[in-house]
């Protein structure tokens, strides 16, 4: 799950893939801005069928790679 | 030595000062720089417009300005009467460009209302109004900002859903096309007055990117583009702007349903907004910042935090056209 969303974010803004972590605050850093995180909900809907509420928006939810992913993972245990 | 940071520490020293500095400054760029006679000031009614035609009219003298109301469908009414009642103040000649037709014509209104009807198909834009607002909840969560649209039906209820991003797109690119067609208008009179047009962005409009790339960003000076906020007001004061435009609450005037500023873009109000980002840009640490303005320094840091990223993903709008290409 990690990937796809590295992989998703490093295509949507440009980046390589090996130039952030992980952990790496990719708002902090400016990697994504309010189009990326706008993006990244929508992907999210389409790729792992998480429908994000307002009150998620987060930075502990969205901070990272490693924080989306436990997000996502989370959202999912719940739906099943 | 730097200053300890306090509630004062922005307040202008010397305020005849910075307006003399400010004019003579202002009156070298136009007439030595860009060798042009006098200026023309897209006036709105707001502070931002009134202190730049005070302060142009102490540079130029009032002959040598023209004042344009740039009004359209979705304008406050009251935007024309406070714009009359500063140029007249000030002696400045205003004319009006109605600039709906060339909207109608770019069909800004019909782009923007398809788009707002795909989020909330019960939107009639005949009887309905909109806006476009960030809400409470998502402020200050240390992420960029995620914009809800807003609409007021014609019975009082309201409705508000978020913005997918192509919808977010549209309704902001064609609610563009009003600042950048009152920015041609305005270039229309400068070059047949061999005026230069002058600018209204305060400090805060510039730096966080709070203007239309060449829209309202789309001038040969702007200055008061070095004060904030605040001092905007103190020089409204001192210029003996009327009241009543000093007292009105900041607008966008863009959306068809009224808007303020502080919901649709910098999330605080003013006094605090320009002691933080003064704290931030001269390097004061949070610790130092965030007893006076009685906040941890945890909200002080994601406060930093957030200007920064503001800055940085705002360089777009204030880039020229790269054109440094191989030959």
């Amino acid at each position: 799950m990690k990937d796809k969303i590295k992989e998703f974010i490093a295509e949507t803004t440009f980046t390589d893939v090996n130039s952030f972590n992980d952990d790496t605050m990719i708002f902090d850093e400016g990697i994504f801005d309010s189009m990326g995180l706008l993006g990244l909900i929508n992907f999210l809907e389409s790729e792992f069928g998480i429908v994000t509420d307002d009150t998620e928006l987060q930075e502990e939810n969205f901070g990272s790679v490693e924080r989306i992913a436990d997000f996502v993972g989370r959202k999912m245990s719940l739906a099943s | 030595m730097k200053e300890k940071f306090s509630r004062d520490i922005i307040k202008l020293k010397d305020i005849d000062k910075t307006i003399n500095d400010i004019c003579s400054k202002l009156k070298q760029d136009v007439h030595q720089v860009l060798k042009r006679r006098g200026g023309v000031i897209g006036v709105s009614g707001g502070i931002d417009s009134s202190v730049t035609l005070a302060l142009a009219t102490k540079a130029f003298g009032s002959e040598n300005l023209l004042g344009v109301m740039l009004p359209e469908k979705d304008s406050s009414p009251d935007s024309k009467e406070f714009a009359q009642k500063l140029t007249s103040k000030f002696g400045v000649k205003v004319i009006e460009e109605n600039i709906s037709g060339a909207l109608d014509g770019f069909k800004c209104y019909q782009r923007r209302d398809e788009a707002v009807k795909r989020v909330i198909p019960e939107f009639n834009p005949l009887t309905d109004k909109m806006k476009i607002v960030i809400p409470e909840e998502l402020i200050r969560k240390n992420l960029p900002p995620v914009f809800h649209v807003t609409v007021i039906f014609a019975d009082g209820s309201q409705k508000s859903e978020r913005l997918p991003m192509n919808e977010y797109l549209q309704i902001v690119a064609a609610s563009n096309f009003k600042q950048r067609s009152r920015m041609s208008m305005l270039y229309y009179h400068a070059e047949a007055l061999h005026y230069a047009v002058i600018g209204t962005p305060n400090k805060h409009e510039v730096e966080q990117g709070f203007f239309v790339k060449y829209g309202d960003g789309g001038a040969d000076v702007m200055p008061i583009g070095n004060l904030f906020k605040t001092q905007v007001y103190e020089i409204a004061r001192y210029l003996g702007v009327p009241q009543e435009i000093i007292d009105r609450t900041p607008t966008t005037d863009t959306y068809s349903a009224e808007q303020t500023q502080e919901e649709f873009f910098y999330q605080m109000p003013f006094e605090d907004m320009d002691l933080l980002w003064y704290g931030w840009e001269n390097g004061y640490t949070a610790s130092e910042v965030a007893p006076a303005m009685n906040l941890s320094e945890e909200a002080v840091i994601k406060i930093f935090k957030n200007f920064e990223r503001k800055k940085k993903t705002t360089d777009y709008l204030r880039r020229p056209p790269i054109h440094d290409y191989p030959c």
